[in-house]
């Protein structure tokens, strides 16, 4: 499973009159390319990833 | 050690019947080299060679019959320079023409090969064993002073013929790496299968020929050359500074002999990707060298009246002075980094016959080479602005070689960079060879990778390419900007509201995120006081972070009892205070997500309930997120997701 962040927090409460605000369908910015190190375990699981074309999920499974 | 990003498919169990391979890591510097091996617990753990010494220094010495490596062969710069080997290292892949030869030669100078064209070489003199020939590059010639090339010869021989030999630069390494390795050997009682060996980031493509061939040649099978920066950020992977994020961004300060290394790297559960490099060679140790070496002939001079120049010296006698200099200071500037008291430095004969005995303070050495951090400091501030960043956006700040040993470099650093920023002096994780000690920790996390790397099945040759230099898949796309929620908040009466946000943020998968990446976040949400209407609801933002500068009068000082001011003060109270806080604005919109509690639970009257959210960031760039809520440790239902589509390519 994948390793789950426990962050120390409270979240408030919503404000009364909240509703989800309506979904515009944007996208995030353009992805800028980098050069991954390729070192440890975490490269290491990436790369299968990579090669066996599997997503987080089958990971997972 | 830190989880790595989503999870590995349990490697294939192996068979029992055949024991793992025995492999290590190896530091080869200009300077010094070190060797880690793996623990029974598979810690990284540097070792001592026979000599003692975790900090091996890369010289070769050819005196008569005898061949010294390592330690043993630096006194051999004082008299025997001619026939001493040094800084062999930065010369691997170079052709003959190709090395500078305006440097000033404190050992054996680099000739043109008499035979083969363009290939650099040594030229030593030798006693000549008769009438056994020595062997062609003597490699099974170890290092030991009690113990001639020859000795194991019974019969008794004529005296031996001097002689001349050639070695070439290739020859030297091969040789030096055969002794690193043979040293490993001993330690480990076995022989050694595999090596991961460190290289500087700025190693070109024939440089990394070079020395896979002169490793081989010594015998080693290299299972990776791994940048220097790789290697380091790896043992902060492994054994993070407590209060470490698992995404952070860490500066590694590497400061040799001869140089100066900064990368700038983003560390996202394990996975590193480069931000940014420099590198510098004309600041180093050598710089401190010069100036402690000039502050030390200074007080002999002025103790024993004997003239002294050094730094540069011209006089033959002076010249010498120096090297015994050079070599005394070793020490010193180990016993300065292990303590603020007083570091001496002892020199027999140092010139015309006088000794020399001096000492020097931590305070007073910082004072002598503060220059050399301000060009330091100067230099990391330089990249990170060169990639949008200030020392603010440092959460680490990781130290590699010896001279980033001395805790001066690390006070001068702290003086710009914020007080949350983890260093390993702050750790306390330098003392006594520990986690964060920069001498070692390029061994170490050799050993680490050669870990991994050998615990990878034969048959998977495709993922074990990708460890090669210029595989395809280390190229990768980044996360410009952060992505997060913000939990809206009813704004208090009265009360500043947390900027324009309208609500609780809260980063979801920081900008410089290698993509495809998933994280998974958890924490508790107050659902408030009603009965009815226990919702929990969050929107998803892409947004823009910045640094806010402030500038504020200092407090006005109190006077004096005596109400005496002088001049000064007027000055400094003209002078400002600046602070530098993180800001964070809303940018896009992604989506917005709410569901009703099932399993919220009472506690003081209010209902609390823990929520988990996923954000997978795909190749592409498309974002999915996912909450549930989870009771008594178990994952409810999925409450809600939305995906965006990719952004565009171009
Ligand atoms: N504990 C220490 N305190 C201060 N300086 C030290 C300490 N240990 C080693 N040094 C100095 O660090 C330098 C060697 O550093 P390091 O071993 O990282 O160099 P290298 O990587 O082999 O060399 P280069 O940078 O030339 O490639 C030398 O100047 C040495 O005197
Ligand atoms: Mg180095």
């Amino acid at each position: 499973m994948a390793s789950v962040i426990h962050l120390p927090l409270l979240t408030p409460p919503l404000p009364k009159d909240w509703s989800p605000l309506e979904s515009s369908a944007k996208s995030i910015s353009k992805l800028s390319q980098r050069v991954l190190l390729p070192v440890g375990p975490a490269y290491l699981a990436h790369v299968r990833r990579t090669v066996n074309n599997r997503t987080f999920e089958d990971d997972d499974r | 050690m830190a989880l790595p990003n989503g999870t590995v498919p349990e490697p294939p169990v192996q068979p029992t019947t055949k024991s793992a391979p025995t492999v290590v890591g190896i530091n080869f510097g200009n300077t010094y080299a070190s060797i880690a091996v793996l623990t029974k617990e598979g810690l990284a753990e540097c070792i001592a060679n026979e000599d003692g010494e975790r900090q091996i220094a890369c010289a070769v010495s050819f005196h008569g019959e005898e061949t010294y490596i390592g330690n043993q062969a630096k006194p051999q710069l004082v008299k025997n320079a001619q026939n001493t080997i040094i800084n062999f290292r930065n010369l691997l892949g170079k052709k003959f023409s190709e090395i500078p030869k305006d440097q000033p030669v404190t050992s054996a100078p680099v000739i043109q090969h008499p035979d083969q064209p363009d290939v650099p070489a040594y030229k030593v003199s030798i006693l000549q064993p008769a009438p056994t020939p020595i062997p062609t590059p003597s490699l099974s010639v170890r290092s030991s002073t009690n113990t001639p090339a020859a000795s194991a010869l019974a019969t008794p021989r004529s005296e031996p013929i001097p002689a001349e030999r050639i070695l070439t630069v290739a020859e030297v390494n091969t040789m030096f790496l055969k002794s690193l390795v043979q040293s490993a050997q001993d330690f480990l009682g076995r022989s050694v299968d595999g090596a991961v060996i460190a290289v500087p980031t700025e190693f070109d493509d024939n440089a990394r020929a070079a020395l896979e061939a002169a490793a081989e040649d010594a015998g080693i099978k290299v299972l990776q050359l791994l940048d220097e920066a790789a290697a380091a950020s790896l043992v902060s992977v492994y054994g993070p500074s407590e209060g470490l994020h698992l995404d952070r961004t860490s500066l590694v300060v590497d400061v040799g002999q001869s140089s100066l290394s900064l990368s700038v790297l983003s560390i996202r559960h394990g996975l590193i990707s480069s931000i940014a490099t420099s590198h510098d060679p004309t600041v180093g140790g050598e710089q401190i060298d010069e100036k402690l070496i000039k502050f030390f002939a200074k007080e002999f001079t002025k103790k024993t009246k004997t003239p002294l120049t050094v730094c540069p010296a011209t006089d033959p006698v002076d010249k010498r002075a120096e090297a015994k200099l050079r070599i005394a200071i070793e020490h010193t500037k180990r016993t300065l980094s292990a303590s603020p008291g007083a570091a001496t430095c002892s020199v027999e004969s140092l010139k015309d016959g006088v000794d020399f005995t001096g000492s020097i303070n931590r305070m007073r050495f910082d004072m002598e080479v503060r220059t050399v951090y301000a060009k330091i400091i100067s230099a990391a501030h330089d990249l990170l602005a060169s990639a949008d960043h200030e020392p603010l956006h440092v959460d680490e700040i990781i130290y590699v070689g010896g001279t980033a040993s001395l805790p001066g470099l690390d006070e001068s650093f702290l003086v710009i960079f914020p007080d949350s920023v983890m260093t390993p002096f702050t750790a306390g994780t330098v003392v006594g060879g520990g986690e964060g000690d920069p001498t070692t920790i390029l061994a170490r996390g050799c050993a680490l990778q050669a870990k991994v790397l050998s615990e990878i099945p034969e048959e998977e040759t495709k993922i074990k390419e990708a460890f090669k230099k210029g595989n395809g898949y280390t190229k990768e796309s980044t996360a410009t900007k952060s992505i997060g929620l913000i939990f809206p908040e009813e704004p208090v009466d009265g009360a500043e509201t947390k900027g324009d946000l309208g609500g609780q943020w809260v980063v979801g998968v920081p900008k410089d995120t290698p993509v495809p990446y998933r994280r998974v976040i958890q924490f508790e949400a107050d659902l408030g006081e009603s009965e009815e209407n226990k919702k929990v609801g969050f929107e998803v933002w892409e947004v823009k972070e910045g640094v806010k500068v402030e500038k504020h009068k200092p407090p006005k000082v109190e006077d004096d009892d005596d109400g005496e001011k002088d001049a000064d003060d007027e000055e400094e109270e003209e002078e400002e205070i600046e602070t530098r806080e993180k800001t964070v604005e809303k940018e896009t919109l992604l989506g917005s997500l709410s569901f009703t509690s099932l399993h919220a639970t009472k506690e003081k009257g209010r209902w609390k309930t823990r929520v988990e959210i996923q954000f997978i960031v795909g190749r592409d760039g498309h974002v999915s997120v996912k909450a549930w809520e989870v009771s008594r440790g178990k994952k409810g239902e999925l409450a809600v997701d939305f995906r965006t589509p990719a952004p565009p390519t171009h």
